[in-house]
């Protein structure tokens, strides 16, 4: 059997669990209703059907038929059966046409199948009917019809098919409509899951504000969605920086190649072209090294080797390592880090990229000028800036300035490779703190993170 | 003559790597897979070895450590297109072993397997000599002749670094690894910079000179003729 799509939804199967669970309980508490209602009429109508019996056979033999006869007298419902028989089984008064066989003659009301008949019709019944041997060897059978009980069940059965059905139709009615709309916004993702397959990247998940589960994911689906484009756009972007920076010491490579074996006179002159050709290779190659520690950093597998760092100590190791080259550049290296703050994280690479910044601001900074290492703490961050007399950073520049390769304009005279604030900002990353530029008079760069009691 | 077992599964880096080794007059050997590797290297006639790390079907460092299971303690050094040290490099390297990136200056491999040959032997000399040059390790305090030499930190280690390697081509990468502890290759010309602070105080004007830049490659320390 074909069946609709929607059936085969999990909110669909359920609300017929649902329902089917729900009509299990209302038929059990009718029929216990039922039961406990037949139990209590019963109990009436043997009572009132024994007390007639009885009082037939305390009467006088010549007056019993006309016991009979009061007790069939008043019966608007056509309810209430008698008969008075003879020893012979013949019939003296009443509307039963014979003593059923089945009923016993012990004075105890039984169901029993018997025939009433009122005038020429007959009638097989099923009632409740008492029989009473009389000491003339004639029977006395007493009955009442169980009319009421009868009604009671119609009524309930008018209840349940009035109540019961059409709650049974809301709920599968409900069941279907939510699965429908389910199952139409699973298809309206899977319909936008394929076009993000085949590329489309700005596509992204129906959201409706509800804030219910399926919203949510959608929400959470859509913010990954966000992070891969913007990754792939910078891979995109990368490709491009990559084969800019990487063609300008290629071309120069080439070009000094093949000048010196047109013009090389001597060996010297041969190998000195070669020594040239050797530094720009050696550019091309730090470029490439330089972008695999990225992708290594990106990549995070470093986490297990986070330990404990006194920074104080590392900042003073880094003023070390660059107070000859600022010396040699007449630039002043201040390096301030009176308390010691301590952060979780990676010794080496924490190292590294102060050193990057130091590194950078020294570059930058014409002679003369002044670099600042400072190491600071505020409320429960640590916070590692270094401020420089240079160029600056044009504020148009400054979202770019950490893009691999990027390298602002004024820079370009200068050798580095661009890479140094990308890898700043892909350890800054790895460890969860803040990475900011910002413009003081020349260029501040500052990296804060939480920092570690003790 | 020294005798270096090449582990390399590259036919055209081998036979550039032989080339060279041959030219500074090393005896060579060569293993293109694994396998043989690990024979060569248990037969144990190398003075050193030039393992890849990235063999077909193996890690070079595994075929290290089986070799060391057997107590052989020829010194490695392992080439690798990875850039990651991990925790495994980290041991080899506190083995006294070394670890070179791809790609790599022919110079940089040549210096650093003389300096795995020539391991400075374990000295419990407490007053390290070169020429006229005397470091006393205990006092911290450093002359040339009877000159005393006015040294940081950075540059009593370097110079200790230097005069235990007298006459071995120490290139950049190998102080700033060894001197500094860093594993990154500044952008600057920071070892340059550092070496000629101590050039200066080492090597005055009417000096002969010790130290040496060797230009493109590093530098060495030399006792004056």
């Amino acid at each position: 059997m074909h069946l609709p799509e929607f059936t085969r939804t999990t909110t669909f199967r359920w609300t017929l669990v649902v329902s089917g669970a729900f009509t299990v309980c209302i038929l059990l508490m009718f029929g216990f209703v039922l039961a406990q209602a037949y139990s209590y009429m019963t109990a009436d109508v043997d009572g009132f059907i024994e007390g007639i019996a009885t009082a037939v056979v305390a009467r006088n033999p010549d007056r019993r038929a006309q016991r009979v006869d009061e007790h069939l007298a008043v019966d608007p419902h056509r309810v209430k059966l008698g008969g008075l028989f003879a020893g012979d089984g013949s019939r003296v008064t009443g509307n039963i046409e014979s003593p059923p066989a089945a009923l016993p003659a012990d004075g105890r009301a039984h169901l029993v199948s018997l025939i009433r008949i009122d005038g020429s019709e007959r009638e097989r019944q099923t009632v409740r009917a008492v029989a009473r041997r009389l000491p003339d060897g004639g029977t006395v059978v007493i009955g009442r019809s169980e009319y009421e009980f009868a009604w009671i069940v119609d009524i309930v059965e008018r209840a349940l098919a009035l109540g019961l059905i059409p709650a049974l139709c809301l709920g599968l009615a409900t069941g279907a409509f939510l699965s429908v709309r389910a199952q139409r916004r699973v298809e309206e993702v899977n319909r936008r899951v394929q076009r993000i397959v085949t590329g489309e990247l700005r596509e992204r998940l129906p959201t409706q504000g509800t804030n219910d589960p399926f919203d949510k994911l959608a929400v959470l689906v859509n913010g990954m969605l966000d992070e891969i484009e913007a990754l792939v756009r910078s891979i995109a972007g990368v490709g491009d920086d990559i084969a800019h920076d990487l063609r300008t010491p290629l071309t120069r490579v080439r070009i000094s190649l093949e000048r010196g074996r047109q013009n090389a006179r001597s060996v010297e002159q041969l190998r000195a072209t070669v020594d040239q050709a050797i530094v720009s290779l050696d550019q091309s190659l730090a470029v490439i090294t330089a972008l695999l520690r990225i992708a290594e950093i990106e990549h995070g597998r470093r986490l297990s080797g986070f330990r404990s760092v006194a920074l104080a100590e590392l900042v003073r190791e880094v003023g070390d390592l660059y107070e000859p080259i600022a010396e040699d550049k007449k630039i002043a290296l201040v390096v301030a880090a009176k308390d010691e703050v301590t952060v979780n994280g990676d010794r080496d690479l924490l190292f590294e990229a102060v050193a990057n910044l130091v590194d950078n601001a020294v570059k930058f900074t014409p002679e003369g000028g002044r670099v600042e290492l400072s190491l600071s703490q505020a409320d429960d961050e640590a916070v590692l800036r270094v401020r420089d007399t240079g160029p600056g950073i044009a504020e148009s520049e400054q979202e770019f300035v950490a893009r691999r390769f990027y390298r602002s304009e004024k820079s370009r005279c200068n050798p580095g490779f661009g890479l140094g604030l990308s890898l700043v900002a892909a350890i800054v990353k790895l460890h969860g703190f803040r990475f900011a530029i910002s413009p003081g008079p020349g260029c501040v760069a500052e990296i804060a993170g939480q920092r570690t009691p003790g | 003559m020294p005798r270096v077992l090449l582990i390399e599964d590259d036919r055209e880096t081998a036979n550039e790597i032989l080339a060279e080794l041959v030219d500074r007059g090393f005896d060579v050997d060569w293993a293109a897979t694994g396998i043989e590797g690990l024979d060569k290297a248990r037969a144990a006639k190398a003075d050193a070895m030039i393992v890849d790390r990235l063999l077909p079907g193996m890690d070079g460092l595994t075929i290290i450590e089986a070799v060391r299971q057997e107590r052989v303690r020829t010194p490695v050094l392992v080439l690798s297109a990875l850039g990651a040290v991990d925790d495994r490099v980290r041991g080899l390297r506190a083995g006294g072993d070394d670890y070179l990136t791809k790609p790599f200056a022919i110079v940089e491999l040549i210096a650093r397997i003389e300096a795995l040959l020539r391991r400075p032997a374990e000295s419990r000399d407490t007053v390290l000599r070169v020429g006229p040059l005397e470091l006393d390790l205990l006092s911290r305090t450093a002359k040339r002749g009877e000159r005393p030499l006015e040294l940081l930190p950075r540059e009593f280690r370097l110079l200790e670094y230097m005069m235990r390697r007298k006459d071995q081509l120490l290139t950049r990468a190998m102080l700033f690894e060894e001197v500094w502890n860093y594993k990154f290759v500044p952008h600057s010309n920071l070892v340059d910079v550092h070496m000629g602070r101590l050039r200066r105080k080492v090597d005055t004007p009417d000096e002969q000179p010790m130290i040496h830049n060797i230009r493109g490659e590093g530098f060495i320390l030399r006792a004056p003729a």
